[in-house]
């Protein structure tokens, strides 16, 4: 008889998936044109499941990356896969100022095709989680920078995307937000979800699946 | 709620902006519209007194329009893009923009109508409130178009401002024979008809409709190409 074989954990599916992506962009006047090399085919992934940080110096091109992937901009060269629900944060928040935070829920709502009540749900669940559901009827720009950091990232959750792109998602936040804000992350990435997070410096590699570190245009596991 | 009602709900809550919308025309109509034929005359130009007035509600509603039209496409661009990419949609996003745009040609046009009406006596009114809402529709889709393609606030409006200068002072009445690149040229033509007294025929009118809908089409273009996605 033949002895049975331990059956392998099954593999995460990779959501986001990245090959040799190139940018460019040129800068000056016409008569003195410079080209900026500023990805030179950065690579990484991104499993279901996983918590995965991007570091880099200022100016290294990670916010450039990441408007790559979500379709802001365009990319010279390389490859993206990822899913077509994804949830993004950008690092200054994109909010119309005279718009209340109830009203920008329901634009995102309608923009996810979300239906009324799932829409209901994620909002008060998320009013509740980043605690500023005493703000849902003021404007945006009656808010503070961490407010609005904070209706930020809901928006960017409302539709429990499949991956999730978080590009220095707490600046603002106060301490207590910090780290609810990670307590988020991680539920969220134990429930299946994928994350992509990026900051210049990250002190909680810890919490992290893995972490990149994008130097000269490239990706590498630090 | 619909993306439409949410972005005119945003313009209505700025009060200085629709103070500036409504005193703009009204100043300008009421102050300037007595130097305008002088003005004409100097360039080469044949505008009457009357065709002054009346053109100058038509100027007035246009400017303020392109100027606000501008700030609306490039004050929102980043929040409008990212509601595209999230699965609105480009298009129908740069929809919703360009329609709630139009309640400020609405306003801007009203409000130089008005002045106009109060000012002096019009032969064909309605041909003259028609033309002076083309007037603002038109410049509405200009600064939409210049405010998807140049987001710095002082860029963008010196390009407005551009655009309307040269309209302006090539345009029919101010230039011996208006340029044919005179965005608002049909709109003026038939306000300066109505100002002196006569009617336009309804070639005229087909024309107007036809440069309106063409401004109309070129900034929703505009603001949906620069919205898409590049993923």
């Amino acid at each position: 008889m033949t002895p049975a074989i331990p059956s392998a954990p099954p593999a995460l599916a990779t959501v986001l998936r990245l090959e040799g992506v190139r940018k460019s962009f040129k800068t000056g006047p016409p008569w003195h044109r410079r080209r900026l090399d500023v990805l030179r085919g950065a690579s990484l992934h991104v499993d279901a499941g996983e918590l995965v940080g991007l570091v880099g110096e200022n100016g290294s091109g990670k916010t450039v990356l990441m408007q790559i992937i979500v379709g802001l901009l365009a990319r010279d060269a390389g490859t993206v896969e990822r899913p077509a629900r994804l949830g993004y944060c950008p690092q200054v928040p994109l909010l119309w100022d005279k718009l209340t935070v109830d009203e920008h829920f329901r634009l995102f709502a309608e923009a996810y095709d979300l239906d009324e009540g799932a829409a209901a749900h994620a909002r008060t669940q998320l009013l509740e989680e980043l605690s500023f559901a005493k703000y849902l009827d003021y404007r945006v720009e009656d808010l503070s920078g961490g407010t609005r950091q904070k209706l930020n990232l809901a928006l960017a959750l409302l539709h429990e995307p499949e991956l999730l792109l978080l590009d220095e998602p707490y600046a603002g936040f106060d301490w207590e937000t910090y780290l609810r804000f990670w307590q988020m992350a991680e539920d969220r990435r134990q429930q299946g979800m994928a994350i992509l997070v990026i900051s210049h410096l990250l002190a909680e590699r810890e919490r992290l699946t893995r972490v990149y570190e994008l130097r000269d245009g490239r990706c590498e596991v630090v | 709620m619909t993306r439409t009602a949410a972005f005119a709900r945003e313009q209505l809550r700025a009060p200085f902006t629709l103070a500036l919308l409504v005193a703009v025309p009204v100043v300008f109509v009421t102050v300037s519209a007595g130097v305008l034929a002088d003005f004409a005359v100097a360039l080469g130009g044949s505008l009457a007194a009357d065709a002054a007035s009346t053109l100058s509600a038509g100027w007035a509603a246009a400017f303020i329009a392109g100027t606000l039209g501008f700030f609306q496409a490039a004050s929102s661009r980043g929040a409008d893009r990212r509601l595209a990419l999230a699965g609105a949609g480009s298009t129908r996003v740069a929809l919703s923009r360009v329609s709630a745009s139009l309640a400020l040609a609405v306003v801007a046009a009203g409000a130089g109508f008005a002045a106009l009406v109060l000012r002096t006596d019009v032969a064909h009114p309605w041909h003259a409130a028609a033309a002076v809402l083309a007037f603002a529709v038109i410049y509405v889709a200009v600064g939409i178009v210049i405010g998807s393609l140049i987001a710095s606030p002082l860029e963008g409006s010196l390009a407005v401002a551009f655009v309307f200068l040269l309209d302006v002072f090539s345009g029919p009445g101010m230039a011996e024979q208006a340029a044919p690149y005179s965005v608002s040229r049909k709109p003026a033509d038939i306000l300066i008809a109505a100002g002196l007294g006569q009617g336009s025929p309804g070639e005229e009118w087909l024309k107007l409709a036809a440069v309106v809908a063409a401004a109309l089409a070129v900034s929703l273009a505009a603001f949906a190409w620069t919205a898409r996605s590049r993923a």
